[in-house]
């Protein structure tokens, strides 16, 4: 035991968890479904699993810091159908322009998102509700109610995008997508281990009070959180254009949630400090496999899904509390104890709840 | 005399009504212990505030190295070389040490270096004599080794300055002790220490000087040889104190409540006794006794896992606070800003909350003008000092505050009443009359529990002491055999013992 | 007794806080609107205008104890949504539509049960926990109805949630008043109300003082529900139909309402006064941009930028205040 803690921090445990379990659903959906391991199966999955995991390592940002951003699933379908028009209206433009743009957009709405929390000092809840319906506003109104077509898209965008691949193994293609989603999340996961800016964003979340005191600039972080947690719903917004082709009002709804769902079932904490990007992969992998796979599983009608997605979080989250803590107090325990045994000092304690 | 580090003239700081500061001096030598003391209220802590740019001064300068400066903010605090550390220290509960001390560093690269960092910490806990390990989060570690993450903290930051802001109020003798051994060597590597406590005994043994504020205005600044604590006190108080409040003898009454074998897994264990009416029953011990946990197990608030209460002839189980204050059992926190008290609200809706079943109609609606009377009673009977019983309590001083916390247990008219460090963190005025009090509600027939760290307080008011050390009792002394000697050495267990040998 | 107070001192106190403020945009907002549209004040208008919205504020007087009780409840639209739908399943299986109501009732007190076990005894956030039930409980509701719509309702059910009952007030009014009225008397002038500011004040203290904390909420947590539900079924009958996506969204503006109205996010300060105005403010426009032709999609994003707006303002006006007096004191030495 004393070995395994040495060897794995409790989030790594947690990694381990997602994965047994994503392996458990794989299982028992192969088993109930015919042809449920397809490469066509994959593929769905995999591109499905890309975009929400972008929007979900930007959220994860920002909950770290002990935020939450709800509007991202607005931003994701405008900057999805403002670029799809200009594409549509301009096929011409640059891909890279068009993939700027998004990211730029959204950037920009999730700078508006910052400023209001960290300078107006107006919780995140609030502003993100707010801005939710307030973006989703501004993108009926900028479409007029139109739609953006497939069909006036460049091919690039539409037939090229969404079917190059990197690389294949035998029949398992891996899409341009998913490779773009593989570098975000390497990216993130670096940016939050090995950047001071990353590591202050842990700070942040685990003592507001003293990160204020700390003699960093916390506001400002805070604020650049949610710009790029906005930059990233821009991109899956690309992405997801990439992917539909067509875009209605209504794109992006639900995403929010969903990237909620996937930072907390993938282990970061809800009031912040601690979980990490591989950790939100798993958990988006998880949640968006359960969901593609009980479309197809004819034993239960489809309209579980939501009610499943809800039920994970509260397990989730409740499942943190009770093990995660009591794992976190067997891990300082453990820890302790070695200190105790190499310097044979009483030192320290398990902390006493009142100072006598 | 080397130069000053840090000179503070003629500061002035105003808050709304209350000038809190007046016209005041302070002077920083570099390894120099500077001792500050004075009652609540006396400006301490915007002095504080001020040298770590919390708050800006109204009036005045401050000096650094002889050339002015502005501290506008906690980043130029720290770019100054000054730095605080706090009763409560602020960690990052989630980040180990080492991050701990490195978070706020500018200067450190594009990237984290985690190999590099655990050494250079290890570096500086050893500078301080202090052993840690560096890789562990920050959330399992005790409040001492906290403040010695903050040191440690300060120190990498090259802190010239260091404001020590009531360290050791909540730390153990053992932990102290520690703690000045760390202080002292800062002092020899060229620190400047402003130390700030309530605990005179303290103050005197570390500092090298000691400067007395009282109501926001200078009152005296000596080298320590120079001051007696007599006329510390007096300076700080402005008027000459008598000694500790002794209790009066008074009848003890019938057995109110037996205590057998109460325990409760990893806190205490088999802790016994009886309190009778009129009694007063002194718990002392050393910080991280446990005595806290007691009094909440008697109030419900966590209770024990096995033992037995027998209150007034019945057993017990009490699994509430609600349900042990039904009973006549009343608990005083240790801790009243965050446990004690609405800040935001009136006097008098504190007083009637634990009671506010009495102020209903039968339907359930507040009898307001009821409520009123009470506290107004309370507001003469205990002399709080307020312009309304409608006033909020955040507004009151320490000292009043305390009073309408006794006020809303008092209210609830206990037969038992526990008070958990009622003097901590008041003035040597208020304290006497809180004593005042305890004496008062001993004469009246209620029993109190008078969980303590202030060793004469304990002497002096209790009719017997209970000695806890580390979650167990150690023995109970009746007033007569009480000495200091015999409940430290009582308190600190075996290892007294083997030091004598 | 407590010195006799000049009455008008009081009022005039009362003016000059936050719903003094509100009671002038409320004006303001009533004389814009009675310029552009002749008949605005007309009694005909006014009941429309309440109307509209009757569900959503029936809700917000419940969504004012939970958010003052530093609470938050984001499941409250998904059981409006669950229990409507709850109604016409049952209703579309054979059951008669008297015990269809009760049983989208029962639902909804066992929703609330179910928030009030994960965060009362779980001791999850209630943010997480509505949250997630924001997603499951409009999930279920799917479940039940899929993506049909049941309508067909018996004309005397319908007539109950359109047509006026007393005078010209329609049932949904007269719900929303009486709500109103005990809404009023207990926060203000019970001891539960007392309880409910105390503990989103502090729960700590409160627990000390020997207050039930955890009752207190789940008392309230099951009554959100109840109360979600009930407002959930008026709006089935004033719909005269059902789908499974019925009240979708609602809670922003129910959310904004109160918190336009005073009430901290924070908790622990806040009145039923202070809601009501603010009530009254987002009635009085969302109706004026109706008769102005403003699409519901415009009016979603005013309410948007509303609910931001009634946290920063004060927030603006704290930091002017603290400036303000930063410089008097530096002017007075």
């Amino acid at each position: 035991m004393n070995w395994l803690m040495r060897r794995f921090r409790p989030e790594q445990i947690r990694w381990l968890v997602l994965l047994l379990l994503i392996i458990v659903v794989i299982f028992f959906f192969a088993s109930q479904i015919d042809n449920y391991l397809s490469a066509r199966f994959f593929v769905r999955v995999s591109t499905s699993v890309a975009i929400i995991a972008v929007i979900a390592v930007g959220q994860t940002l920002v909950v770290l810091t002990r935020n939450i951003d709800l509007s991202v699933g607005s931003i994701v379908g405008f900057t999805a159908y403002f670029v799809g028009q200009q594409l549509a209206n301009n096929n011409e433009m640059a891909p890279l322009l068009a993939v700027l743009m998004a990211t730029g957009i959204g950037a920009a709405m999730g700078a508006f998102n910052g400023i209001l929390v960290s300078y107006g000092r107006v919780p995140a809840i609030i502003v993100t509700l707010g801005t939710l319906a307030l973006y989703r506003t501004i993108l009926v109104q900028y479409s007029d109610a139109q739609t953006v077509i497939t069909a006036s898209l460049p091919s690039w965008i539409v037939d090229y995008l969404p079917r190059a691949n990197i690389f294949s193994i035998g029949n398992l293609d891996f899409r341009l997508l998913v490779g773009l989603m593989v570098v975000v999340v390497i990216i993130f996961q670096l940016v939050l281990s090995y950047l001071p800016y990353g590591r202050r964003l842990y700070a942040i979340g685990s003592n507001p009070d003293a990160a204020r005191n700390a003699g960093f600039p916390s506001q400002r972080i805070v604020f650049f959180a949610f710009v790029l947690c906005g930059a990233l719903a821009g991109l899956a917004g690309f992405m997801f254009l990439a992917r539909f082709g067509n875009i209605t009002v209504v794109a992006g709804l639900g995403f929010e949630l969903k990237s909620v769902a996937a930072a907390v079932v993938g282990g970061v904490n809800i009031f912040g400090g601690s979980g990490t990007v591989i950790g939100t992969l798993l958990g988006a992998i998880l949640i968006d496999l359960i969901d593609n796979s009980l479309i197809r599983w004819p034993e239960i009608s489809q309209f579980w899904r939501e009610a499943l997605l809800g039920l994970m979080i509260l397990l989730a989250v409740a499942s943190d509390l009770v093990i995660m803590n009591r794992l976190r107090n067997m891990w300082a325990r453990t820890e302790l104890q070695m200190v105790q045994q190499e310097t044979e000092e009483p030192l320290q304690q398990e902390e006493p709840r009142y100072a006598a | 005399m080397k130069d000053a580090i840090l000179e503070m003239r003629h500061i002035s700081k105003r808050f709304d009504m209350t000038q809190a500061l007046d016209d005041v001096p302070l002077t920083l030598y570099p390894g120099e212990i500077h001792g500050l003391i004075g009652e609540n209220g006396a400006g301490k802590s915007t002095l504080i505030k001020i040298m770590t740019g919390i708050h800006r001064p109204d009036q005045g300068e401050i000096l650094l190295d002889g050339d002015p400066v502005q501290i506008s903010n906690s980043q130029e605090a720290q770019t100054h070389g000054i730095a605080a550390i706090y009763q409560e220290p602020m960690v990052f509960p989630d980040l180990n040490v080492a991050e701990n001390i490195f978070i706020s560093h500018r200067d450190r690269g594009l990237l984290v270096r985690w190999g590099k960092m655990y050494e250079e910490a290890e570096a500086i806990l050893a500078k301080l004599d202090v052993k840690l390990d560096v890789r562990m989060q920050a959330h399992g570690l005790t409040l001492a080794a906290q403040q010695a993450v903050e040191i440690a903290k300060a120190i990498s930051l090259k802190v010239r300055v260091l404001i020590m802001d009531e360290p050791t109020a909540s730390l153990s003798a053992h932990e102290v002790a520690q703690l000045f051994r760390v202080a002292n060597t800062l002092r020899e590597q060229g620190v400047a220490i402003l130390f700030i406590s309530h605990r005179m005994e303290e103050v005197f043994e570390i500092s090298d000087r000691i400067t007395v504020l009282r109501d926001g205005k200078f009152i005296s600044s000596a080298p320590v040889e120079k001051v007696t604590l007599d006329s510390a006190i007096r300076d700080m108080v402005g008027r000459d104190i008598e000694d500790y409040f002794a209790k009066d003898q008074t009848e003890r009454g019938e057995l109110l409540m037996s205590v057998h074998g109460l325990s409760k897994e990893n806190t205490f264990t088999d802790i016994n006794f009886d309190i009778h009416r009129g009694e007063v029953l002194g718990f002392a011990g050393l910080v991280g006794s446990r005595r806290t946990d007691v009094g909440l197990a008697l109030f419900g608030v966590e209770p024990a896992d096995s033992g037995e209460i027998i209150f007034a002839g019945n057993t017990l189980k009490l699994h509430s606070p609600e349900k042990a204050l039904q009973l006549g059992i009343a608990y005083l926190t240790e801790d009243r800003r965050q446990l004690g008290l609405i800040m935001s609200m009136s006097i008098t809706s504190n007083i009637s909350l634990p009671m506010l079943r009495k102020y209903l109609t039968r339907l359930g609606l507040l009898k307001q003008s009821e409520e009123y009377t009470t506290s107004e009673e309370f507001r003469q009977r205990l002399s709080i000092r307020t312009p309304s019983v409608k006033l909020e309590v955040g507004k009151l001083s320490g000292g009043n505050q305390q009073k309408v916390v006794l006020s809303k247990w008092l209210n609830a008219h206990p037969k038992l009443f526990i008070l958990d460090e009622p003097t901590r963190g008041v003035d040597v005025g208020a304290k006497a009359e809180v004593h005042h009090i305890i004496n008062e509600l001993a004469e009246q027939g209620l029993a109190v529990i008078l969980i303590s760290s202030d060793l004469p307080e304990v002497l002096a008011m209790s009719d017997r002491i209970l000695v806890m050390r580390e979650g167990m009792q150690m023995g109970i002394f009746s007033r007569e055999e009480a000495t200091q000697e015999n409940i430290m050495t009582a308190a600190m267990g075996q290892h007294v013992q083997e030091v004598e040998q | 007794m407590p010195p006799r107070q000049n009455f008008l001192l009081v009022v005039w106190d009362r003016l000059k806080s936050w719903e003094g403020f509100l009671l002038v945009i409320l004006i303001a907002i009533i004389v814009i609107n009675s310029i552009q549209t002749p008949a605005y004040l007309s009694i005909g208008n006014q009941i429309n205008l309440f109307n509209l919205s009757i569900e959503k504020i029936i809700v917000a007087l419940i969504m004012a104890f939970i958010i003052i009780n530093a609470e938050i409840d984001l499941s409250v639209a998904s059981m409006m949504g669950l229990s409507a739908c709850t109604l016409g399943w049952l209703y579309s299986q054979g059951a008669p539509i008297f015990t269809a109501f009760l049983a989208g009732l029962v639902v909804g007190v066992l929703g609330g049960a179910f928030n009030a076990f994960w965060i009362t005894k779980v001791r999850l956030p209630s943010l997480v926990v509505t949250l997630a039930m924001l997603i499951g409980f409009r999930g279920l509701a799917r479940v039940l109805l899929e993506d049909k719509s049941i309508g067909d309702f018996p004309e005397w059910f319908d007539a109950l949630g359109q047509q006026p009952l007393i005078g010209p007030f329609p049932l949904a009014l007269i719900v929303f008043f009486i709500l109103l009225v005990i809404a009023i008397i207990i926060l203000q002038y019970s001891g539960f109300g007392r309880y409910v500011y105390v503990i989103g004040n502090n729960s700590e203290v409160a627990r000390y003082s020997g207050v039930r904390v955890q009752r207190v909420k789940m008392i309230l947590f099951i009554a959100s529900g109840a109360i979600s539900a009930l407002a959930g079924l008026l709006y089935a009958a004033r719909l005269g139909a059902v789908r499974g996506d019925l009240a979708l969204g609602f809670e922003l503006d129910i959310i904004t309402m109160v918190l336009l109205g005073g009430v901290s996010i924070f908790g622990g300060s806040g009145s039923i006064y202070g809601v009501l105005l603010s009530i009254l403010i987002v009635l009085n426009l969302r109706n004026g941009m109706s008769l102005s032709n403003i699409t519901g999609h415009i009016q979603t994003g005013v309410i948007g930028a509303l609910l931001i707006l009634s946290v920063l303002i004060p927030n603006i006006t704290q930091s002017v205040r603290n400036m303000l007096s930063r410089r008097r004191t530096a002017e007075a030495q």
